[in-house]
């Protein structure tokens, strides 16, 4: 079991693609409230080792525990887990036959049993806080990127999850728009939430991340305080990658 | 912000040229643009006239609207026009088969029930559409069954009937009280009862006695009619071909849906048999399953069971167009992305609640073009049951021909048949076109 306040844990994750070693004994530690940045080049892992949290990719050794449930890689309490972990998709991936309204009703009027007129005020709220209320009942396809990725958080916010997982939010998006997205993120950062956040947006790691994490190759190469991360990172190959990026 | 700095005003929307927009734009684009379009334009409109001219002379002009044999054509117009008194003799048959003629009311009541059922699906202020359109294909063959069918019912029977019955009640029921009142029936039969503020237990118990009580109204009805029995080898005709087609086509469709999911499963047994389905009666062609259904189920079943001739063409039918519908519901689930697949998955929706809710309703959607045409494909083929021996339009079109009054008369027969069922597959044609306008509506980039 975890410790108190801790709400994932994962030792030692080892997955593979194939013969593709894709994880290396990668081990981390979010407590409650915590805000994580991951970053890396492309190809290092990062998509994978946050899609492993919520399962949408099975791991083969290790173990990771979600606030206080231990994932079961053969599936057994995927949605035990996915109730308490929302995720948001580098290509928002609304569903476009469904109003914005109706995309964020959908799954506590299905997976959570709750009635129509509650999900939908639920829906509203989350709505509001994000800034597309008065959109509500338009198609997703109707919105402009930035528009999308807002709704697509307000969705993930809708099954009340204690974790959120943010897979490269922004990088879909023109310029104009990331910080309509990213506002939104701050916001929900400032209200406590627990976040893990795989984002090249350096300036957003500033601000917000408590730790911010450098992958490579499958492996963890730093874990650092951002701005430390940042003026003084401590592996070459970290030094390497901020000189690309910034 | 500093002052110096220009303001940027976008230029004014200036109108389109004259001469592309328009009637007579439109003319000179597309049908006189320069000298070989025009040349193209002056062609085509030769061979319509004279095709089309053609065509009215012998249908119309030079035909012969009275006559009592074929013979009788022959002489007054020779082969330059048609001869249609032979046509006319043989129309009812056409339509009905050789069902009884005092019965055939009882085909058109079955078929207004029909039209009846999906009259509310066109209701613009009507808003349990898909529960009627399911009870539809769940609950109208019982009723009709009995209308066609008729003969001696148990009790199981006259239930079932009388479920039928319900059911149009039922629809119209909602389709009146959700255009009227702007709420579903159950909610009107709890209001008008008084009950509105009564608890959710107590109000499910009142509409489910109100249906009761509709049930037992229906089985009173249905148990005072006693229709005498028509066997199946009476049926024929138009109606023969919208029965087998009907069924069929209704059958295709959710049968076509679990075996492509079937397909993509990730059972390994319950994607081996999807696959070798498919694969079986997508390989062989529908007159061979139509032959093996008609003369080797026989030799498999037990002795003493006979199953009804009628029965096996539509079996063949349905699992041949199952298969059909399979491959093309296939295409659609995959044109789906990925993505899709993950958000209902990280938002914890279940398999069916993804499939059902996120899935197919984009699937189905995008795969119209191709669903109606393999209905409308469906709905010609039938015309191969003439091979097994049943009446269908077309076999019925042919009998005119081999009748000793109009020997030898089949161009006219096939024409008029051709034209029903042009009708039919165009009224189809023009309902997805427009299904797929009012899907795409605002919803689109």
């Amino acid at each position: 079991m975890t410790k108190p306040g801790r709400m994932i844990e994962i030792v030692k994750l080892n997955k593979w693609f194939g013969q593709f070693h894709v994880l290396k004994d990668v081990s981390l530690s979010v407590r409650e409230g915590e805000k994580f940045i991951i970053c890396g080049p492309s190809g290092s892992g990062k998509s994978t080792l946050i899609r492993c949290i919520n399962q949408l990719e099975t791991h083969q050794e290790g173990s990771i525990v979600v606030d206080g449930v231990e994932v079961d890689p053969k599936g057994r309490n995927h949605r035990e887990v996915r109730s308490r972990i929302g995720m948001v998709f580098q290509n928002f991936n609304l569903f476009p036959h469904l109003s914005v309204l109706d995309n964020c009703t959908l799954t506590p009027r299905l997976g959570l049993e709750m009635p129509k007129a509650e999900a939908e005020e639920i829906a509203m709220t989350h709505l509001s806080r994000v800034g597309i209320a008065e959109q509500a009942l338009k198609y997703p396809l109707q919105l402009s990127g930035g528009q999308q990725q807002r709704v697509a958080i307000a969705r993930a916010l809708c099954v009340k999850p204690k974790i959120m997982l943010f897979d490269e939010p922004t990088s879909a998006l023109d310029p104009e728009m990331i910080k309509e997205v990213l506002d939104v993120m701050v916001e929900l950062a400032e209200g406590g939430m627990t976040m893990i956040c795989v984002t090249h947006e350096m300036g957003f790691a500033r601000q917000v991340a408590d730790k911010v994490i450098f992958m490579d190759q499958g492996e963890i190469v730093e874990t650092n305080e951002p701005n430390a991360f940042f003026s003084n990172p401590r592996f070459d190959r970290s030094a390497d990658f901020l000189s690309h990026i910034l | 912000m500093p002052n110096d700095l220009q303001v940027f005003v976008p230029a004014p929307d200036r109108p389109a040229p004259l001469d592309s927009t328009g009637v007579v734009g439109w003319i000179r684009k597309n049908l006189f643009q320069d000298i070989p379009n025009t040349l193209m334009t002056i062609l085509g409109a030769y061979i319509l006239f004279v095709v089309v001219g053609a065509v009215l002379n012998w249908a119309i002009f030079n035909a012969v609207w009275s006559a009592n044999s074929r013979r009788e054509c022959l002489d007054a117009v020779g082969r330059s026009g048609a001869c249609w008194p032979g046509v006319f003799v043989w129309f009812e048959n056409l339509i009905y088969g050789l069902y009884p003629k005092d019965q055939v009311w009882r085909i058109n009541v079955g078929f207004l029930a029909l039209v009846l059922w999906m009259v509310p699906l066109w209701m613009p202020r009507v808003v349990s559409k898909v529960a009627i359109g399911l009870s539809a294909v769940a609950l109208y063959p019982l009723l009709a069954s009995y209308f066609f069918l008729g003969g001696d019912k148990g009790i199981i029977w006259t239930a079932l009937i009388a479920a039928g019955l319900t059911g149009l009640i039922w629809v119209w029921a909602t389709a009146l009280s959700e255009t009227f009142k702007g709420k579903t029936i159950g909610v009107l039969v709890v209001d008008s009862l008084g009950q509105a503020d009564a608890d959710e237990a107590r109000q499910r118990l009142t509409r489910r006695l109100a249906t009761l009580a509709v049930f037992i109204v229906a089985c009173l009805i249905i148990s005072s009619l006693s229709f005498v029995e028509v066997r199946t080898r009476f049926w024929g005709g138009l109606f023969l071909t919208l029965v087998i087609s009907g069924i069929g086509i209704t059958f295709s469709l959710p049968a076509g849906i679990m075996l492509a999911l079937g397909r993509r499963s990730n059972l390994p047994v319950i994607a081996m048999f999807s696959t070798l389905f498919i694969e079986l009666f997508r390989s062989v062609p529908l007159v061979t399953i139509l032959f093996m259904f008609n003369t080797m189920l026989p030799l498999f079943m037990p002795a003493g069971t006979e199953v009804n001739q009628l029965l096996r063409a539509i079996v063949a039918v349905c699992l041949f167009a199952a298969a059909y519908m399979a491959e093309i519901i296939r295409g659609g689930l995959q044109a789906i992305p990925k993505g899709q697949y993950e958000a209902a998955d990280a938002l914890g929706l279940t398999y069916w609640q993804t499939t059902s809710q996120v899935v197919l309703p984009q699937a189905l959607k995008i795969m119209i073009p191709a669903i109606v045409g393999n209905f409308i494909g469906l709905f010609k083929d039938t015309t191969l049951v003439s091979i097994i021996g049943l009446f269908d339009l077309m076999n019925m079109a042919r009998a005119i021909g081999e009748d000793t009054n109009w020997l030898g008369l089949f161009i006219e027969p096939f024409f008029v048949v051709s034209m029903i069922y042009f009708v039919f597959c165009f009224a189809m044609s023009s309902y997805s076109i427009g299904l797929e306008k009012k899907l795409a509506a605002g919803r689109d980039r």
